[in-house]
């Protein structure tokens, strides 16, 4: 670990800096957020009054530096007013997926001694009640909304309007109090926590300081495009660290402005309707992007068509050109811009993303053919790379793309290969290990290092290219190492499939387990005359296995035989974020798919007869 | 198995610009009742009335014994052996009991068999021979179902669509309603294709179920498994547990597994 000083703007800690930023921006829009289908604004001034009632209500009912609080809610902007809250009364915040069941949040809460709680509504209210008893360590949980819960008489549980009377009391007899806390405040001092979705056993607490924090808002706006006229769609969940350090982190820095989406089904419709400046999104909302587009185009008129073939070859043509840094032609800026005016302008206004500069991806690997498509029609994604333990570790520099590679890692910033071919990494922002597990620490920081758990390599311009994570990577019976995510970002790419798992460690031949994308793939059955009733019976349509196959064969051309997927089947279950097998960002979970889907794998690889 | 009796697939229809249903599949076979769950609006009406002729479908088929029947008239369609029993039940109110059963019959020659039939719909309904003179208009709404259900049979149609037999009924009415559908099925060999909000009643006559939900379906399968999954028991029965404080008002994200 390092001692060098981290600052922003003269403050090393979250709290001297909101303090700072929003005296100066005042009543400036901070973030927006829908009351019955109305967007509300909510200016600096209320966001930092909001937080100071909830810091000062919590220090009324004994809050000590260091202890911590959980917030446990989809995004919404109390989730932000009480994690900003927490860090201004001393506390440490710590987010809890709202997806989560009793058994996990019974660990989360348990394992670092969670003092006080706060909940959105009744359902989550109820996950805690069930476990109450095994949680003699919660002192209080607040309620986000509180309808439906009038008629509730519990000594701990109260709404989060008795929280603000008690600060606005408190702060009374009391003034200053948090401008001194602050003060007293070091960048070292832990922050958040930050419990990584464990793919095995249960979740990590990692541990993150002020001086995390403010490193990661060192980044923007030079590498992170993202300063105070933006406009941001707050939709991945704020527990998720590329969340919290885009719609927290980065907006109480730079002063973006923050938009909360209505829930996670409507993303699509928040987008168009505000068509942020700015966007992030992970891979999966990207592919949905593209698949909506290529389904409208299937079926447009003969003329739309044309007019989008034609448009796209004058857009590969001209991101080709970008890609290899060649200059582009009076001809070609001419032809791009037509095709811009007539087609790609169109486009980008469907999807909500036609006053984008700048957009990013990250939290998963990207595949490189989705990103020329958006290239060509005028979006240069940039693919950031990170993880909780770092941050935000490389991202991609303006105008330079390197398709396949997440860039050079960023200033401040060294990353390394090891012996084993592992990524390492280490900063002045890297987080302090994992709460109470002394162990798993040792592990992931030798000698200063953090270990990623991810294989990779450097090219000579220092850009790093992930080849999957360490575990990850499959050696075949015959001794082939094989990584399996180049094939799954590949099968991903076809609009029909949402997500798929390759398999075949210490096996003859890969097979693999495909998640259909539900909306797309009964569309295809749709137009051609597939009859099905549920998923179940979907999923079992020769005609959709058929289908499939022709997909998961063309994506076999471009690898070579022992890389290639002999047999396929499809996860028949519509999965949901609720589900084990999924990751809280919608992800299949590797170790967990294969074991529960066992079976199915098994019967791929079982002989046949004759 | 032999083909069945009545196929529809991949069934779109509008209401104007409104897409009423969105792609629907469904089989019955010889002899069945299938029972169609879902909501109000969720498409059920219209599928019946698809499947009828009342309502042209804009894509998909309708196969009765393997023919194409979508898009054609009802009359047509009728005399090709289904019978339709509508929502509200839609019996002629200036007619008499005995003329709108007769009405039932409007496309059939065979006086005879006729008649015999119109001695098994009183049979079943004794009390529609009671006031076979009187005009429909002033029958209760339990006796005009009956009256509907009893023309219905009188066309003696190879597949009876029933639209929601139970609206408006008390719960006693239900039962009997519901017993005399099931005789029909059982004694006459009817082949019933049930719309109902009353899942319960719904599911525990039939043989298999669908759920539609939004214009699409979202599960089937047998009524004895749908009365045990979990959501169908939420959403449909209204059984839920009760939640740790007793008293719950959230809901369980649907899953239709």
């Amino acid at each position: 670990m390092t001692t060098n000083s981290v600052m922003q703007d003269g403050c090393d800690t979250l709290p001297k800096l909101f303090l700072k930023k929003t005296a100066e921006r005042g009543n400036r829009v901070a973030m927006r957020e829908k009351d019955f289908g109305i967007w509300q604004s909510y200016t600096w001034n209320d966001y930092r009054a909001r937080a100071c009632e909830i810091a000062y209500g919590l220090l009324s009912l004994g809050l000590q530096r260091g202890d911590v609080v959980s917030i446990q809610s989809e995004d919404c902007r109390e989730w932000l007013w009480a994690d900003i809250g927490t860090l201004l009364a001393g506390g440490v915040a710590n987010g809890i997926y709202p997806t989560y069941q009793s058994r996990q949040i019974e660990h989360m809460l348990l394992d670092s001694s969670c003092r006080f709680l706060f909940v959105e509504d009744d359902e989550q209210l109820d996950k805690f009640l069930e476990i109450e008893d095994a949680l003699p360590n919660i002192e209080k949980v607040f309620v986000f909304d509180w309808q439906g819960l009038r008629e509730l008489e519990h000594d701990k549980v109260a709404p989060i309007g008795d929280l603000y009377e008690l600060g606005i009391q408190f702060a009374k007899g009391n003034n200053g109090l948090i401008e001194k806390i602050a003060a007293q405040g070091s960048g070292d001092d832990l922050a958040a926590l930050v419990y990584t979705s464990g793919t095995t056993g249960m979740p990590k607490g990692a541990m993150l300081s002020h001086r995390y924090i403010i490193f990661q808002t060192l980044l923007a706006p030079e590498f992170v495009r993202l300063n105070e006229d933006d406009e941001i769609l707050t939709y991945l969940p704020l527990c998720h660290i590329a969340e919290r350090i885009f719609s927290g982190w980065l907006p109480i820095a730079h002063g973006a402005t923050i938009n909360f989406a209505e829930s996670p089904e409507t993303i699509a419709q928040n987008l168009r309707e505000l068509s942020p400046t700015y966007v992030f999104a992970v891979p999966r909302v990207w592919e949905k992007f593209y698949s909506r587009i290529t389904t409208a185009m299937s079926e447009a008129t003969w003329i739309g068509q044309q007019s989008y073939k034609i448009a796209l070859s004058i857009g590969m043509r001209r991101a080709d050109k970008l890609i290899a840094g060649q200059r582009l032609s009076r001809l070609d800026r001419l032809c791009y811009s037509i095709a811009d005016r007539l087609v790609f302008r169109n486009i980008k206004k469907v999807l909500g993303i036609e006053r984008a500069h700048s957009a990013a991806s990250g939290a998963a690997p990207i595949s490189p053919s989705l990103l020329r498509w958006f290239l060509a029609i005028g979006l240069a994604i940039d693919e950031l790379w990170g993880q909780t333990e770092l941050g935000i570790v490389t991202t991609c520099r303006k105008g330079v793309f390197r398709f396949g590679t997440v860039g050079p890692a960023l200033p401040g910033t060294e990353v390394r290969i090891a012996e084993s071919g592992e990524i390492i990494s280490r900063s002045d922002g890297q987080f302090d290990g994992y709460l109470n597990l002394p162990e798993k620490t040792a592990e992931t920081i030798v000698d200063g290092w953090v270990h990623t758990g991810d294989v990779g390599e450097l090219d000579e311009e220092g850009n790093l290219s992930i080849t999957d994570r360490l575990k990850d990577i499959i050696i075949t019976a015959g001794g082939k190492n094989v990584t399996p995510s180049v094939m799954e970002n590949e099968l991903k790419f076809s609009p029909f499939i949402s997500d798929a798992v390759v398999i075949g460690d210490r096996r003859k031949f890969l097979t693999c387990l495909i998640m259909i994308d539900q909306e797309n793939v009964e569309h295809y059955a749709q137009t051609h005359s597939v009859p099905f009733t549920d998923f179940r019976s979907l999923c079992a349509r020769p005609e959709i296995v058929d289908m499939i196959g022709g997909e998961v064969a063309r994506v076999n051309s471009d690898f070579s035989s022992v890389e290639q997927v002999k047999k396929f089947r499809l996860i028949d279950v519509l999965l949901t974020a609720e589900d084990d097998e999924l990751t809280p960002t919608m992800k299949l979970k590797r170790s967990y798919v294969s074991e529960k889907y066992n079976n199915l794998i098994e019967s791929m690889y079982a002989r046949q007869a004759g | 198995m032999s083909a069945p009796l009545l196929e529809m697939r991949n069934i779109e229809t509008y209401y104007g610009p409104i897409m009423a249903i969105r792609g629907v599949s469904l089989d019955v076979n010889e002899g069945e009742i299938v029972a169609v769950l879902g909501a109000n609006g969720a498409g059920k009406t219209t599928l019946l009335k698809t499947a009828s002729g009342a309502l042209n479908s804009n894509k998909g088929q309708v196969l009765l014994d393997g023919e194409e029947i979508q898009c054609r008239d009802p009359d047509w369609v009728a005399r090709k052996g289904i019978a339709h029993v509508p929502e509200g039940r839609e019996v002629f109110p200036v007619l008499t009991v005995a003329e709108n059963l007769a009405m039932g019959a409007f496309n059939r020659n065979d006086k005879d068999a006729v008649a015999n039939d119109l001695e098994t719909v009183y049979g079943y309904f004794p009390i529609l021979r009671e006031l076979s003179e009187q005009m429909a208009a002033y029958l209760s709404g339990g006796q005009q179902q009956m009256l509907a259900i009893g023309r219905g049979f009188m066309a003696r149609p190879r597949l009876l669509l029933l639209d929601e037999p139970s609206l408006g009924l008390s719960p006693v009415l239900v039962q009997e309603i519901f017993g005399i559908i099931v005789r029909l099925n059982r004694e006459q060999g009817l082949t019933i294709l049930l719309v109902e909000q009353n899942a319960n009643v719904a599911l525990q006559v039939s043989s298999r179920g669908y759920v539609m939900e939004a214009g699409g379906m979202v599960m089937d399968g047998p009524s004895d498994k749908l009365l045990e999954s979990e959501d169908i028991k939420e959403f449909y029965l209204g059984k839920k547990e009760e939640g740790i404080r007793g008293r719950r008002r959230w809901k369980k994200r649907k899953t239709w597994r």
